[in-house]
């Protein structure tokens, strides 16, 4: 038993949703779809809900902001009072474009950490690149994927029947990582 | 220029020039786009860089001259101790702003055409913020040193920065600007990065653009999280553009001089920055899509919008220009009003009537449509526009500040050497960035542009007849 990859390569992004959606009712959960763009439909056949990326990006907003007013406000009117022609020393309206400003920064690293973690990035070697044809996804082609632990022959079959649901291109490729390990 | 006029629909006239043009797929759309990375350089490139080039020599040498002399190398001095450092500061931060303009706030209101120019007008974002970061800089003299009092660190002064001053508000605005400009750039860059790793020939390209396109896969899960993080970084970036030249702008409002204690500093700020940058873009990028051979996606339609941008934003300045005026003269005070007064006929009475011309004379031009969509003209008022602002700049700040309350204070700034080599400098330091972007980069968004074409083929944007020159039907031609 080793892991393999079976790959099909679809004529449009009609017909790899389609195909996507029969293989997810089959009960296959790794479905996963390449295409040089997105896809409109393509999350719900996938089944993604509401990325947690939002999520993410409004805590590291919230923790940024606070960062940022505690800052001022510890800095300026706790550690070393500076009194600036006698506004008060813990002054709201002064404070606000650096707690701004700090939750706007906090708030996008957040956004771009959390969708490289959850998209598993950076990952510069993927066994689907092995698939012939597939450098296309990035320019014009439609490619499903899915992997499945089985033997060869099993993994022959899937493919065939992925070939029967009109793929133009099917390939089945093992995943080295998992030989690589044992 | 007589084909995309061909082009554009009698019938609606809301439709006019389509934003994508000729028959492409996405295969022929990705060759056109990526062509001029692929393509070696021909001599006008080789050209344009050494004369880049030679302006960055100019940057480093101004640099060097003020390190070793100091800054009394420049012409500032009191009363004017801001002068070509600020200016041109606030000149840069401005050209910036339309890039963000164009990324964020054209993504929010769903405007389809900004994908043709959003790429690029990033990377001019960023590389004017580089420029304009140079100024305060070295304006602190040893910059080295400059960390102490700009950012909040325990250091053994046990002293901290001043929050309540706007420098420190802007040291905050610009540096997350610069911060988010490169992050919403390189996000919006990875799919292409994956578009040219997989269309690379030689073996270095493949490494370099496998490396920084972080193993993009172009999968569904990858598409759906980028997504978002894309649009709420776009979101974010909305209020951030703005809060950005309000602070450069409160760098003057806030202090008590006449001149600069203004309400409607803000928004004139930022009206300003938008209608200077949509300049620096037309100026740039007039030249680019014919040199880089992508008018089939930057077409007369882009140039048209952005010409409207600039009349509008234009005509907002003017109007911020009105009510300062007429603010000093109502207000009743006889400082705010007499500085006013110098600006249109003291000393530097020149350089205000040359502002008043660029910015808000002859944008007023763009009314016409001819002009609009010429491409001379708009190459030309473009450029009238950032002389126009660098004049705004110059006359709020040296002439708010050369002629103090007594007249003991009154002292003329002129700018020596050293200033205009690092003004110079910039604009060339400015321009190999540029180039190298061009060379190395894809100056379009070009998944962006396949999901708009797809979009339109789908029908989403039937009410847009005029978008898309034909539906093409769906897939592509096997391969």
């Amino acid at each position: 038993m080793s892991r393999y990859w079976v790959l099909a390569e679809f004529a449009g992004p009609k017909a790899l949703l389609t195909a996507a959606r029969i293989l997810r009712d089959e009960g296959l959960a790794n479905v996963d779809l390449h295409s040089p763009h997105p896809i409109d439909g393509a999350d719900e056949v996938l089944g993604l809900g509401a990325s947690r990326v939002r999520w993410v990006g409004l805590v590291g907003g919230l923790v940024g902001a606070v960062t940022g007013y505690v800052t001022c406000w510890y800095t300026n009117a706790i550690n070393f009072p500076i009194d600036v022609g006698g506004r008060p020393l813990n002054s709201a309206p002064a404070f606000i474009p650096v707690t701004f400003e700090a939750g706007v920064l906090f708030g996008a690293f957040a956004l771009l950490f959390s969708m490289l973690a959850i998209t598993g990035l950076p990952a510069l070697y993927h066994p689907v690149f092995e698939a012939p044809g597939f450098e296309r996804v990035s320019v014009d082609a439609y490619w499903l994927s899915f992997s499945i632990r089985s033997a060869e022959d099993r993994a022959n079959e899937v493919a065939e029947r992925v070939k029967a649901m009109g793929a133009t291109r099917v390939s089945v490729v093992k995943d080295p990582r998992l030989e690589a390990m044992r | 220029m007589a084909t995309e006029h061909a082009h554009a629909a009698a019938a609606d006239p809301l439709a006019g020039v389509p934003v994508l043009l000729g028959n492409h797929t996405d295969e022929t759309l990705t060759d056109t786009l990526f062509g001029h990375v692929w393509r070696k350089p021909g001599f006008g490139w080789y050209a344009l860089f050494g004369l880049a080039l030679a302006g960055f020599g100019l940057f480093v040498l101004a640099i060097a001259v003020t390190l070793y002399k100091g800054i009394g190398a420049w012409g500032n001095n009191i009363p004017v101790g801001w002068a070509f450092g600020i200016i041109n500061f606030v000149w840069w931060i401005g050209i910036g702003h339309a890039g963000t303009l164009i990324s964020a706030i054209l993504l929010l209101f769903q405007q389809k055409w900004r994908t043709s120019i959003n790429r690029f007008a990033e990377a001019m974002t960023i590389f004017a913020v580089i420029q304009a970061l140079v100024f305060p800089v070295i304006h602190t003299g040893r910059p080295w040193y400059a960390a102490y009092f700009l950012f909040p660190y325990p250091s053994t002064n046990s002293i901290w920065p001043q929050f309540k001053s706007p420098l420190m508000w802007d040291v905050f605005a610009v540096s997350t600007y610069f911060t988010i400009s490169l992050l919403f750039w390189f996000m919006g860059l990875i799919p292409d990065l994956a578009s040219l790793r997989d269309r690379s020939k030689g073996k270095l390209q493949k490494i370099v653009y496998g490396i920084l396109s972080l193993g993009w896969r172009g999968s569904g899960k990858h598409w759906h999280n980028w997504k978002v993080a894309y649009l709420i970084m776009a979101g974010i970036s909305t209020p951030l553009v703005l809060s950005v030249h309000s602070v450069v702008s409160f760098d003057f409002a806030v202090a008590l001089l006449p001149g600069w204690h203004a309400t409607i500093f803000p928004p004139y700020f930022v009206a300003g920055a938008v209608f200077s940058g949509f300049a620096m873009v037309v100026t740039w990028i007039v030249p680019a899509r014919r040199f880089l051979g992508l008018k089939d996606v930057i077409t007369m339609r882009h140039l048209e919008n952005m010409n409207k941008i600039i009349l509008v934003t234009g005509l907002i300045v003017s109007y911020g220009y009105l009510m300062e005026h007429f603010i000093a003269w109502y207000s009743g005070n006889e400082y705010e009003w007499s500085v006013f007064v110098n600006r249109a006929t003291g000393p530097y009475a020149g350089v205000y009537w040359l502002m008043i011309t660029c910015n808000v004379v002859t944008p007023n031009l763009f009314w016409f449509k001819k002009i609009r969509t010429s491409i001379p003209a708009m190459w030309i008022l473009s450029i009238l526009v950032n002389i126009g602002m660098w004049c705004e700049r110059f006359i709020i700040i040296v002439t708010s500040l050369h002629r103090g309350f007594v007249p003991s204070t009154w002292e003329m700034y002129y700018p020596t050497w050293v200033d205009f080599t690092l003004f110079a400098g910039t604009i060339g330091f400015f321009s190999t960035l540029f180039l190298l972007f061009m060379r190395f980069l894809p100056a379009v968004a070009t998944a962006e542009v396949k999901e708009a074409r797809h979009e339109m083929e789908i029908g989403h944007v039937h009410h847009h007849p005029g978008l898309m020159k034909a539906g093409l039907p769906e897939g592509h031609a096997a391969h």
